[in-house]
């Protein structure tokens, strides 16, 4: 029987557990309120939701307030009686007794919900006069986007509660009581002076203006608003653009978005201004006579044309090679490999995918036999453990890493691998903080306990896997202590983490760089995957091996084709079948023969075998490893095309650079790190001299030879959805606004789990890999006995050409060296002095800083200043498998600097 | 207030309690230590100061001062603290005298505190020898005196090891669910005002869900005019420390926590002294084939009279902001550390050894309807005979005034049950039986039953403003009519008192209508009690404070809200 209670005497059917306030919103009736934010627990402070609730028809009644009074069956909630009418009024009218009467040039004048409550409550006037009120107190606008203005605070704390139940950073609190309490950041400092991370959570929930940003995002000037997706890192938040007269005012983070809820970080949603800055480029140039010199679009893609024709006449299609762009659109990386492909005839393209997770598409297509994340992020509700392997989520991957924090905080357990103390760390239970590179030793001793306590799911490893048998005899073959050492790691602090991940029913994996930005990067995930299948951690919800990924649309890059072996949706090039499949879809004949990685590109560019190469929205000579030796082979070609919307360090040694978009000019799709296909919607027209990024690609094959219509988003999709097998279903107007989890079933269904009943492969496959010390160390410890490792901070993003083109820069303004208070006295380091670090290939100066957060021996530092070239001393050591570069460890040394 | 909050002070739990670092901890007061203190309890700096500015002795301008002057109820009506005041300047500073509510001295009066310890009645006359000597506590003798035939509360446990004996018998039977039933039988409620029923609670926090269940002795006894807690505290917290531990193996709990104001120094003394009376053994006992394990910890207030509610108190524990939580979730079910938890009063676990030694039955036998067991009063100096009285539920209230020897002053009403509790006019007296019902029915309300006189001389208009000033001194702040209301209604006074502005009747009406509807908890809901009674009983006095001929009638009427 279905439940009952009555809602202004109407009966209703209630939900076991909701409060009346969601009862009645059920029930589309509507209760004020100004402390409620679904997102948040209930909290019960402002009274306003109060309604009168009676247990029987004509019995007395009680006002409670509706948003923390659980529905009873048979209540008979009255939700507008007149007490409970003037009560919400009385209330208004005290809170508007403290509060300036300045709605008309207030920026929330139109969306704000004081003025809302008032209106519905009916106040026509404030009875208190002259009292105790915070009308004076000063604005704080001291932080380059927050900006706080208490006179118009009502004392919700919503603010305090985003930053505690959302963001988990508590840089917001009240301090004093009563009617003096105030809303204060950190110690009671200013914004700027507070460990604020300017997320946003606070101005985003704040019902009037005391908490706002800089853009005045609660404004409604906009005539426009366009959802679109994040361009940053690989979670994928929603965005609200708003727009008046093709210009951009503000961003806020789309509150139903089932990504975010609401919530972003503040390079989502403040880190935009990049994409009006002066710098960006406005006009396709040629270099002549030495220097690049603008030309007409026609222009450039005639003697685009023509060199391109002539490289390949003369050299053969394979000195021709393509670097294709996470941060572009599925649509974009599909077009872009095609035209290497299909229109020059090589399966020379890559993408940056090759110096961040190639490892984990590798190590997951070995195990699993798909390349991406098992489970979903909102499996993380569900989890009862968490292990998290070389990544930092809080500044890499924030919103994620903000629904790890608060999952953790509320007492899941974390195990943390990494040899850092990263901010999860902090909270882990079990923090194995690594020697640098030790990650295969650290799961290969995690495999062996687990299986000598017996923990392992034999029936789950029966019928699910293979190689299982070779595999355990391998791990329990090891020597435990010779792996302790190398590792630097207490084995019994190793044996209570695997313990405990084996023990709990839904243990859920995250990775990030830290596992395959190594010479055992695949091996690493490979182990990882073991680590799942072993104890049934996989097909279920809650569980599984979930890469971080970096990059907006690292996943879709690689979905997309542009990688060297395999071609859109993963089939692989060299196989007479595959080809069959590609040239029947396009029409054209396919190159057999697996194309170059990345760092072979640059090998092949310096011995003179490539010729020419374009590279989209990638900036190389910036990011990838070994610095000196990618400017020189770049340098070596004849032809370098870049197409980017800065003149990026690369771009500056182009001979051709071709002006493409932000995503917040072009529309197409991103799949975020849980395969989620997800609508990327213009919100202003392409700058003006400049193309979006998949017409250039058009024009630019129509120039070489093909037919092919200008770009348009349904074509392409539809397109892409008959090549790739996972995109079958995939239709641009019916992604809706939480898009689509692939593989999309042609009836358009989505997939949020793999591996349910059995591995995309069939059987899940164990690998042993015995821990190998990296070259880089073995060659060069000794003079250089120092590890580097390296991570992204919060603030900037990667090589930080869009976030150091906005505020951001004044947040965070050099990369730091992290050194432990014992190197720093052994080196005479003194705090905040500048070092000099230096390795086998280069050396760079640098600020360091001591800090506990590194253990003796290990460096770290963030790499988004350009201008301080930390690829200067990185390695050309790459992961064994897929030649991802072996960022995560560098042997260096370090002085003070003279 | 925040699930993260209460999770991660249980990842310390009370063996590292930021609140007692607060407390305890003079570095604690640098932004360097509070910033090591944000770091290692995983917290945001801005929990730290926004705990610390909560309290009255951690930050602001009443903290760390050298003396304080008790401004509670009792001693304002006894207009003994100017005096008090004016010998405290000849040796200190006037602004090194701060205020505190209340030392609990009520049945003395002329209260202050100089080093931490609290001085009383004729204490202010030798000043000079006090501050010659060392600071030393003195455990104040209290009259007490039993109006009962069953002196439940007010026996002197005279053998330590022979008064635990009940509960190592009890052990042995090892049945909790039956000691359980016999609380419940007995029909033993809360003593600390709000009369919920012990066993209920109890037993809802035996079914709550969890391994670490807490047992919390609210020893926070903050409403001016009463101190029958700290009498037991200090003179007989056997009582009390028996009551946790049995609650703590009925419901299996493994710790046990006083939380008792910082203003009852002595008290705190005495019960730190009675845990460590307590053998070991008594604290490992088996509990239905396992082993269980007890622990006993005082954790010290900081002057913040909100920390009487029960779920602020239990947010202080956590070194949270101590603002009130909604319910549900009740503590049972979710209290410390998110953690199933059993809080009661300092008298209510101090009845639960007369229980188990007598029987439910007997004490059932006691009292009046659903009102079982004998009550303590707290009787302040305008009584003859000051002090504690134990008196059977249902005495009526006159008899009590008889026994105390009446009036030593002239009092035209008696304010019971804290500052929120009822002002009762001498005409209503004899209508008066103490316990829950009678009081309820009359439009008053029993409360902890703390018993001042409001002498015949003070203004209720001044009273008036006492009260709302109390109350928005002590709103912690989160639900608007309070935090807003309680400082409305204290200008409202102040305004009417200085002849600026008359008081509006309806716009009082409205007022005293949204806190008691609207707010959160007791503090704000409460209040209004007290200023409707005054506007019954007293309008002819308050009369030329209103802009017109105001009558207050306007009750909440049902019928009206469809």
């Amino acid at each position: 029987m279905q439940k009952l209670a009555f809602l202004n005497d109407q009966a209703l059917p209630i939900v076991e557990g909701e409060t009346i306030l969601e009862f009645c919103r059920r029930h589309k009736t509507h209760i004020p309120t100004l402390c409620d934010d679904t997102r948040l627990d209930a909290f019960g402070s402002c009274r306003v939701c109060s309604v009168d609730v009676a247990l029987s028809k004509d019995g007395p009644a009680k006002v409670v307030a509706s948003c923390h009074t659980p529905i009873g069956e048979n209540m008979f909630i009255y939700s507008d009686s007149d007490r409970v009418q003037r009560l919400r009024r009385n209330i208004v009218e005290l809170v508007l007794s403290d509060h300036p009467p300045d709605c008309l040039t207030c920026e929330s004048n139109g969306n704000c919900e004081l003025q809302d409550v008032a209106g519905e409550t009916g106040v026509r006037q404030i009875r208190y006069t002259g009292g105790k009120n915070h009308i004076d107190q000063p604005k704080d606008i001291s932080h380059p986007y927050m900006r706080m203005d208490l006179s118009k605070c009502i004392n919700c704390y919503r603010c305090v509660r985003a930053c505690d139940e959302i963001q988990g950073e508590m840089v917001l609190s009240v301090g004093g009581r009563g009617f003096d309490s105030k809303i204060i950041a950190g110690a009671d400092v200013s914004f700027n002076e507070s460990d604020c991370v300017s997320c946003g959570a606070c101005a985003h929930t704040c019902p009037t203006a005391a908490i706002s940003d800089k853009f005045q995002s609660k404004s409604i000037q906009a005539t426009d608003t366009v959802r679109t997706i994040c361009s940053y890192c690989g979670v994928g938040c929603n965005l609200d653009v708003a727009v008046k007269n093709n210009k951009i005012l503000s961003i806020r983070a789309s509150e139903e978005a089932e990504v975010n809820q609401g919530h972003t970080c503040l390079k989502g949603r403040y880190a935009w201004r990049f994409y009006d800055h002066p710098d960006r480029l406005d006009t396709p140039m040629i270099r002549k006579d030495g220097e690049l010199q603008p030309v007409s679009w026609d222009e450039a893609y005639t003697y685009l044309a023509e060199r391109l024709t002539s490289i390949k006449n003369q050299h053969g299609a394979h000195a021709i090679a393509g670097i294709s762009s996470s941060r572009c659109t599925n649509e974009e990386n599909y077009l872009m490999q095609k035209m290497i492909r299909v229109a020059l005839g090589t399966n020379n393209i890559d993408c940056c995918a090759r110096v961040c997770h190639s490892p984990t598409a590798y190590g997951m297509q070995h195990a699993f036999g798909t390349g991406a994340a098992t489970n979903s992020i909102k499996d993380i509700k569900h989890t009862e453990l968490i292990l998290l392997i070389g990544a930092n989520p809080t500044a890499a991957h924030p919103v994620t890493g903000a629904k790890i924090k608060q999952k953790v905080m509320k007492g899941t357990p974390l195990i943390v691998i990494d040899p850092v103390v990263t901010e999860l760390a902090r909270y882990a239970n079990w923090h194995l903080q690594l020697r640098p590179g030790t990650n295969v030793a650290v799961l290969n001793m995690m495999a062996r306990f687990i299986i000598e306590a017996d923990l392992v799911d034999q029936t789950f490893i029966d019928t699910r896997c293979e190689a299982w048998d070779e595999y355990k005899a391998a791990i329990l073959a090891l020597d435990i202590d010779q792996l302790a050492e190398v590792s630097g790691l207490d084995s019994e602090l190793v044996k209570g983490a695997a313990i405990a991940y084996a023990s709990a029913n839904k243990a859920m994996s995250f990775h990030g760089l830290g596992v395959t930005e190594h010479s055992q990067g695949s091996r690493a995930v490979m182990s990882i995957a073991d680590l799942a299948m072993m104890t049934g951690h996989i097909g279920r919800e809650g569980v599984g091996v979930n890469p971080l990924r970096g990059q907006n649309n690292v996943q879709g890059a690689a979905d997309m084709g542009c990688q060297p072996h395999q071609g859109a949706g993963y089939k692989p090039v060299n196989i007479a079948e595959n080809q069959q499949f590609y040239e029947q879809k396009y029409g054209q004949p396919m190159p057999f023969d697996i194309g170059l990685k990345i760092p072979q590109m640059f090998n092949a560019a310096l011995a003179g075998d490539l010729k020419a190469m374009w590279i989209m929205g990638e900036d190389v000579a910036h990011t990838d490893p070994n610095h000196d030796h990618v400017v020189s082979s770049l340098g070596n070609l004849d032809l370098l095309v870049v197409q980017e919307i800065f003149l990026s360090e690369t771009a500056k040694l182009a001979d051709v650079v071709l002006p493409g978009t932000s995503f917040l000019e072009k529309t197409g799709t991103f799949t975020n790190g849980e395969r989620r296909i997800q609508q990327v919607n213009a919100a202003v027209a392409p700058r003006p001299g400049c193309k979006t990024d998949g017409q250039i690609l058009i024009d630019m094959m129509n120039h070489l030879g093909l037919d092919l219509p200008d770009f348009d988003i349904d074509t392409v999709l539809t397109e892409i959805a008959d090549v790739v097998p996972f995109f079958a279903g995939v239709k641009w107007h019916e992604l809706g606004e939480n898009g689509k989890q692939w593989p999309v079933l042609p009836d358009g269904s989505d997939t949020q789990m793999l591996h349910i009943d059995g591995f995309k492969r069939g059987k899940g496959k164990f690998h042993f890999f015995e821990y190998e010390q990296s070259n880089e160390i073995s060659t060069h410890q000794h003079n250089f006995p120092y590890i580097l490792t390296t991570g992204r901070d919060l603030v900037h993003y990667n090589a930080g050409t869009m976030t150091r083109r906005t505020a951001n820069e004044q947040i965070l303004t050099e990369d730091i060296l992290l050194v432990s208070a014992f190197d720093a006295k052994n080196k005479g380091v003194e705090q905040n002095a500048t070092v000099r670090l230096f390795s086998d290939r280069g050396e760079i100066n640098l600020t360091a800083q001591i800090s506990d957060k590194v253990r003796p021996g290990v460096l770290y530092t963030t790499f988004h200043f350009p201008e301080l070239m930390i690829n200067r001393v990185t390695s050309d050591e790459a992961d064994s498998e897929t030649l991802c570069p072996e960022y995560k460890i560098v042997s260096v040394d370090f002085e003070a600097a003279v | 207030m925040s699930k993260n909050l209460s999770h991660l002070a249980y990842r310390q739990g009370t063996g590292n309690s930021l609140f007692e670092q607060l407390v305890d901890n003079p570095a604690a007061k640098t932004d360097q230590t509070r910033q090591a203190l944000a770091k290692e309890h995983l917290v945001g700096q801005s929990t730290v100061k926004g705990t610390a500015s909560f309290y009255d002795f951690l930050e602001g301008n009443n903290a760390d001062k050298k003396a304080y002057v008790c401004n509670g109820s009792a001693c304002l009506n006894a207009l003994t603290q100017r005096n008090v005041h004016q010998q405290l300047e000849k040796h200190f500073d006037a602004k090194d005298i701060g205020h505190i509510t209340c030392l609990g001295r009520c049945n003395r009066n002329s209260s202050f505190r100089v080093d931490g310890v609290n001085y009383s009645g004729e204490d202010i006359d030798r000043l000079d020898e006090i501050l010659g000597q060392k600071p030393a506590q003195q455990l104040e003798s209290i009259y007490v005196d039993t109006l009962s035939d069953n002196a439940i509360l007010t026996t002197p446990v005279s053998d330590v090891d022979t008064y635990y004996q009940l509960f190592n018998a009890l052990v042995k039977q090892d049945d909790p669910e039956t000691v359980l039933q016999q609380i419940s039988d007995s029909g033993l409620r809360g003593r600390g005002g709000a009369g919920f029923p012990t066993g209920f609670k109890w037993l809802t926090c035996l079914q709550a869900k969890g391994d670490d269940k807490y047992i919390v002795c609210n020893a926070d006894e903050g409403d001016p005019g009463a101190f029958s807690d700290r009498y037991l505290l200090e003179q007989n917290p056997h009582t009390v420390l028996f009551g946790m531990l049995v609650a703590g193996w009925l419901i299996g709990a493994k710790e046990g926590i006083l939380y008792i104001r910082d203003e009852y120094p002595e008290a705190i003394t005495q019960c730190a002294q009675a845990i460590n009376q307590l053998p070991s053994t008594l604290m490992q006992q088996p509990r239905q084939g396992q082993d269980w394990q007890f622990s006993f910890k005082i954790i010290k207030g900081a002057g913040a009279y909100i920390c009487g509610e029960e779920t602020a108190l239990l947010r202080s524990i956590e070194g949270q902001r101590p603002v009130v939580s909604v319910r549900p979730p009740f503590p049972a079910q979710s209290g410390l550390y998110n953690r199933p938890t059993a809080l009661n009063n300092v008298e209510t676990f101090a009845s639960i050894h007369w229980i188990l030694n007598h029987g439910p039955d007997a004490f059932k036998a006691i009292g009046r309807g659903r009102s079982t067991g004998t009550k303590l009063l707290s009787l302040d100096s305008f009584f003859n005979k000051p002090g504690i009285y134990e008196v059977d539920m249902g005495t009526p209230l006159a008899d009590v005034i008889s026994r105390a020897g009446g009036f030593s002053k002239p009092v035209k009403a008696l304010h019971i049950g804290g500052p929120l509790g009822g002002l009762v006019p001498l005409s209503q007296v004899d209508q008066l039986t103490l316990d829950f019902e009678s009081f309820d029915q009359a439009g008053f309300l029993l409360g902890h039953a703390g018993i001042i006189g409001v002498a015949e001389s003070m203004p209720m208009i001044e009273y008036l403003h006492h009260l709302f000033d109390f109350t928005a001194t002590e709103s912690c702040g989160k639900c608007f009519p309070c935090r807003i209301g309680a400082t409305r209604g204290k200008e409202m006074m102040q305004l009417a008192i200085n002849d600026e502005k008359k008081l509006d009747p309806e716009l009082l009406d409205d007022l005293l209508e949204t806190m008691k509807l609207g707010s959160l908890c007791a503090l704000g809901g409460g209040i209004p009690l007290p200023v409707e009674n005054a506007l019954k009983w007293f309008g002819d006095e308050l009369k030329p404070f209103f802009k017109e001929d105001y009558r207050h009638a306007k009750q909440v009427n049902f019928k009206e809200i469809r």
